[in-house]
């Protein structure tokens, strides 16, 4: 029986790391976001929410949310956050709403800017982080940028301002180029072999052109790491560091949003948990009292 | 006291069912680890049962509220988070101890003669819960609720002939809309926590006529003093009670943690994609059902045409059923059977955890072929049985049971 149970769980060990190892998706930028914790956090998160209200709130409502319960779970004073933060409504326990004119703003932007109430737990606090620092310049584009994050996203870079603007590195450029090369070889060696070429040399083609992309994107990972994957051309309120720890404070006020419950939840947690354990103990000592007479 | 218990016992059978079932109810005394998780499985399904009570008094089912009702409960519900972690945790939980519990059922042949009724009920209790579950799983109204219900509906499509009209019955609607919520709903808080209710109560019914199994696979009636109490016996209440309780202590341990500190756990127990928004213009990149599906889903997967596949999907709960005659060993328990058998099913919980896997991943050729060899093997286990559970040498079995 216990060999059953280990064989068991070391099946189910493999099978979880096997998961995990599969699971990290080709992000780039892919950089960890540093994580705060007590009056740090607030701090960040309350920098955070002057952020989102003075950029983002615009477009993208956070309707779920209570003024007054941010006010209170990010320490501060209703009439400053009244004076302050709250620009389309009217009383401190309104939703955190907009004016947006969904109808509107499908025309003006493609898709309608969606309520951002619950981003940070669909899209995952990582991924966000990524996500803001990861516009480029992109002529092609409508708006001018583009975001290497969320290819072809409809959304302006909202942020310029503060961050200014970046473009991918020449380095970067380079190894697209070189990507997007042995793609199209790719695509025409498997034309050909539609139409009744070679099989052999072509299938060699395609081997090499595909060996040639995963050692380019394994480039542009070192490069991120190094953080050469954006070069800055035009300068704006905030330095490079000023900006990362700007959207970290975004990412986290964001975080909170999602769940405002969960810094409450996890100090309420050790109580319980506490609390379990003792209530175990004492009917582990009974369960010993009343067993004693079973031989 | 006793008077007021007399006029009681005189219209209703108060102290006799209290005997019969709990102070006078013998249970063998050597229940091991693997028997916590049927009073867990009742705990969890009155947990269910009242957090669920308290959530629909704030729950809105319709299409346009049902999304805003579910962040009303979470933020502006007094301790609304905490019911709906309750019961979104608890519906994994469920399955987590009803999954073990079959499989003490499976390890110590509880499912033969004379326990096949406690056994069919159990397997009937099991596929409402599936119900239960995924009808549940709809009403947060989230894009992978409405896409996982989506996919599984159209799979009532391939029943050929009537299959699209089998599918636009259940759904009230040519899409998955605002009336398939709302009848998911009757039916997820009314009409299936009954049946559930009442199928419980017929396996624990069922169980007391004949008595509990045991890890020695051994009858224990065989066994008497001189009052006609079984040797091996012990009063369910108070021994088990008290020991059941250490037991809760501990699932609730482990409950609260991943509550209090991980109720997404990484995303298998509330997925990511549920956050947004049900939207029937925006198919998730990848649709996976609830963990406790995947297997089932990777059986379906697996048939490479869509009608075989749902006919292997729902055999392989069906051929569940009939384990009580198809396994032909001489003995009940793990314990005396031969190594056959510990290979066999070893070898049944490895494929059953790989097509769980698989079921939450893409597709890939790959993945497609492991899926078809444990679906294999899944049904050889079972269609096989009669003629493999007689290989081998069996252990004796002992007179009394080992404690």
């Amino acid at each position: 029986m216990k060999k059953l149970i280990k064989i068991a769980s070391v099946a189910l060990i493999s099978v979880s790391f096997w998961a995990s190892a599969n699971s990290g998706e080709a992000l780039l930028p892919n950089d960890e976001m540093p994580s705060y914790s007590d009056d740090k956090l607030v701090e960040s998160m309350q920098n955070g929410m002057q952020i989102y209200m003075n950029n983002c709130m615009g477009c993208h409502s956070l309707k779920f949310q209570r003024y007054n319960r941010s006010a209170k779970d990010l320490r501060i004073p209703e009439d400053l956050m009244i004076n302050n933060l709250m620009f389309t409504a009217e009383k401190i326990g309104d939703p955190m709403d907009n004016n947006m004119p969904t109808a509107m703003a499908e025309k003006w932007f493609g898709t309608a800017p969606p309520d951002l109430s619950l981003v940070a737990r669909a899209r995952g606090t990582h991924w966000l982080y990524n996500y803001f620092r990861a516009f480029y310049l992109d002529d092609s584009r409508p708006l001018g940028v583009n975001n290497s994050v969320f290819n072809n996203v409809g959304m302006p870079h909202a942020l310029t301002q503060l961050q200014g603007l970046q473009d991918k590195s020449d380095k970067v450029k380079g190894i697209e180029n070189d990507i997007d090369y042995a793609k199209g070889d790719i695509a025409t060696a498997r034309e050909e072999l539609k139409r009744g070429g070679k099989g052999r040399e072509l299938n060699k083609i395609i081997d090499e052109s595909e060996h040639l992309i995963h050692e380019k994107e394994n480039e542009l990972v070192k490069l991120s790491q190094n953080g050469e994957y954006f070069t800055l051309i035009k300068e704006g309120e905030l330095s490079a560091e000023e900006f990362d720890s700007a959207m970290v404070d975004l990412v986290n006020f964001l975080d909170y949003i999602g769940e405002p419950i969960k810094r409450d939840r996890k100090s309420m947690g050790i109580f319980v948990l506490l609390f379990i354990l003792f209530f175990t103990a004492v009917a582990y000592m009974l369960k010993k009292e009343y067993w004693k007479d079973v031989h | 006291m006793s008077q007021f218990m007399q006029w009681i016992d005189a219209r209703f059978p108060a102290t006799k069912v209290w005997n019969e079932h709990l102070a006078q109810y013998y249970a063998p005394k050597n229940f091991n680890f693997w028997y916590f998780f049927g009073s867990l499985a009742m705990l969890v399904l009155v947990n269910q049962i009242l957090t669920g009570i308290w959530l629909t008094m704030n729950y809105t089912p319709t299409g346009e509220g049902a999304y805003a009702s579910v962040e009303f409960i979470m933020r502006d519900v007094e301790w609304g988070w905490l019911l709906r972690y309750m019961h979104g945790v608890g519906a994994s939980a469920f399955f987590v101890v009803v999954y073990l519990h079959m499989f003490r059922g499976l390890i110590y042949g509880s499912f033969r003669k004379p326990r096949e009724l406690v056994w069919i009920f159990g397997m009937i209790i099991f596929v409402i819960l599936m119900a239960e579950g995924f009808m549940g799983y709809l009403l947060p109204w989230g894009n992978m609720s409405y896409w996982g219900a989506q996919v599984i509906i159209n799979l009532f499509s391939a029943i050929p002939e009537y299959g699209d009209d089998i599918a636009v019955w259940i759904r009230g609607d040519f899409i998955i809309s605002g009336a398939t919520l709302n009848r998911f709903f009757a039916l997820h808080v009314v009409a299936l926590p009954m049946a559930l209710l009442l199928m419980v109560f017929l396996h624990i019914v069922a169980l007391h006529q004949v008595g509990s199994n045991n890890p020695d696979g051994i009858d224990i009636k065989k066994n008497k003093d001189e009052n006609g109490i079984p040797l091996d016996g012990i009063p369910f209440h108070p021994y088990y009670t008290v020991k059941d309780i250490v037991g809760v202590g501990v699932f609730l341990f482990i409950f609260c943690w991943i509550i209090f500190f991980n109720p997404e756990m990484g995303g298998y127990f509330f997925e990511p994609p549920n956050f947004t928004p049900a939207d029937p213009l925006k198919t998730p990149a990848h649709i996976a059902p609830v963990w406790y599906f995947t297997p089932y889903y990777s059986i379906l997967k697996a048939v490479p045409n869509q009608g075989g596949g749902v006919i292997a999907m729902a055999g392989s709960l069906v051929i569940m059923f009939f384990l009580p005659w198809l396994d032909r060993s001489p003995v009940l328990s793990i314990r005396y059977k031969s190594p056959i058998f510990k290979v066999a099913i070893t070898l049944f919980v490895v494929c059953f955890f790989i097509l769980g896997y698989l079921g939450m991943k893409a597709p890939t050729e790959m993945r497609a072929i492991v899926a078809r060899v444990c679906t294999i093997y899944y049904f050889a286990f079972f269609l096989l049985m009669p003629w493999w559970s007689q290989w081998g040498t069996t252990k004796p079995v002992p007179e009394r049971v080992t404690h």
